[in-house]
């Protein structure tokens, strides 16, 4: 049996098992044929590695030292990228969060313009019970007394008043509608250029909370009656106009 | 230094702790060290594999660097450093060949397409080596990547398993695709001669 392809290069090149080099060898001493084919492959694999010489150029003259250094800069080069974020990150924050600052309303007017706008329609638009990924509002809690200022009055909309037995004023608007702010005893629904209607839930337990709009007061709640108007049943929604009423 | 003596580190604590450090941080002495070993024989071995695949010896220097690199960054040696060193390599490589051939779609689109030629010869290259030069270049690039890839590795010395793990093949295969690696670059290299 003669020495296949496969183990003339394994030879070749002392890839063989010791075994199969062993055998190897003492067939080549009794084969002709095969230590030709041993010696023709030896041959021309040498004159085929020095052709290759042929395109060699000189081999640059680096030293492991700069290999390092260059890796070393390579981690310290993100530091200036990652610092950079960071402090941006930190000047929107602290900008965002400025009071008076213009932002938030940016955000909420560029959020509003993103969204879907509703298709229109004959009908008049329902008090705002959207789903909730496309309603803002706030909670707070009422303290003695409790002013919700609407800064401004509106073309067309409304303020949709009900009584509820949570702990909580809850007031909700279409995405846009309006900024809102509060402190202890003041709820600022910052409206100007709006048009959307308000939905506004207002504790029974409240000792005093009253409606403002553009400065005029609206509705008055003091523990669960409607002082502004006390025909109205405790139970009804009440509909508090933002229209302008001046003349 | 072959890679018995690189391996030879992964037995003992240091080495166990180098593999999970984290690249960032520099690299313990005695990776530093094995690193710098590594380096001195390996070096010039890559270099002239890619600088024989590519034709290009500042974009061979380039990609065996950056091989290095990597290699430092990760700081612990994989099981096969020499194996995992031309892998990366070549993945840069394969990189470079990529991005340089879309920027030839859009030239080409732009200005037409331009004939590419070798660059001529330094001036005090004598002429037949100049020649030999040309015609050794031309049948490697005739060649598959694969083959000449394989020609090339063999000629640095490189073993069947490292061959066999860097261009992921069966070891078992290596023997008899050399040889037609061989061969075919022989009948190119012939054929070249007799052509006018």
């Amino acid at each position: 049996m003669h020495l296949d392809e496969t183990q003339i290069q394994r030879l070749l090149h002392g890839e063989l098992a010791r075994a199969g080099e062993l055998a190897a060898h003492e067939h080549l001493e009794r084969c002709d044929a095969c230590r030709e084919r041993v010696s023709a492959a030896e041959r021309e694999e040498a004159e085929v590695f020095a052709l290759l010489g042929a395109v060699d150029h000189r081999v640059p003259a680096i030293g492991a030292q700069a290999i390092a250094v260059r890796a070393r800069a390579r981690g310290n080069r993100r530091l200036p990228w990652a610092a950079g974020i960071v402090v941006t990150l930190g000047i929107a924050g602290v900008a965002y969060a400025a009071p008076g600052s213009p932002l938030p309303r940016l955000v909420s007017a560029l959020t509003a313009w993103v969204q879907p706008k509703p298709e229109l329609s004959a009908r008049p638009a329902p008090p705002p019970s959207a789903p909730a990924s496309t309603v803002a509002g706030v909670a707070v809690v009422p303290g003695d007394r409790l002013l919700i200022v609407f800064t401004s009055s509106q073309v067309e909309g409304a303020a949709h008043v009900r009584l509820t037995d949570s702990a909580e004023v809850v007031v909700r608007a279409p995405s846009g509608a309006a900024t809102f702010s509060s402190d202890t005893n003041r709820l600022v629904i910052d409206n100007r250029d709006g048009v959307g209607s308000f939905e506004i839930r207002i504790p029974r337990a409240s000792p005093r909370v009253e409606i403002l709009v553009d400065g005029a007061p609206r509705f008055l709640v003091e523990r669960g009656v409607v002082a502004s108007d006390p025909a109205v049943a405790v139970d009804t929604p009440y509909a508090i106009s933002l229209a302008d009423r001046r003349p | 230094m072959d890679s018995v003596r690189v391996m030879s580190l992964r037995d003992d604590a240091t080495a166990a702790l180098t593999s999970r450090m984290p690249a960032r941080l520099d690299p313990p002495m005695a990776f530093r060290d094995a690193f710098a070993a590594l380096f001195d024989a390996h070096f010039p071995r890559l270099f002239r594999f890619l600088d024989r695949l590519s034709g290009e010896p500042e974009l061979a220097a380039d990609l065996a660097q950056e091989a290095f690199v990597k290699l430092y960054r990760r700081g612990s040696f994989p099981d096969a450093p020499e194996a995992w060193l031309i892998s990366v390599a070549m993945n840069l490589f394969r990189n470079v060949k990529a991005s340089r051939s879309r920027r030839r779609r859009l030239l080409t689109v732009s200005r037409g397409a331009r004939a590419h030629s070798d660059p001529p010869p330094a001036p005090d290259e004598g002429c037949e080596r100049a020649e030999a030069r040309r015609r050794v270049r031309n049948v490697l690039d005739g060649m598959t990547e694969r083959e000449r890839s394989l020609l090339l590795l063999r000629a640095e010395g490189y073993s069947y398993r490292d061959i066999a793990v860097s261009l992921r093949l069966n070891e078992a295969s290596v023997g008899v695709l050399l040889a037609r690696a061989k061969e075919a670059f022989r009948a190119s290299y012939e054929d070249a001669f007799d052509a006018p």
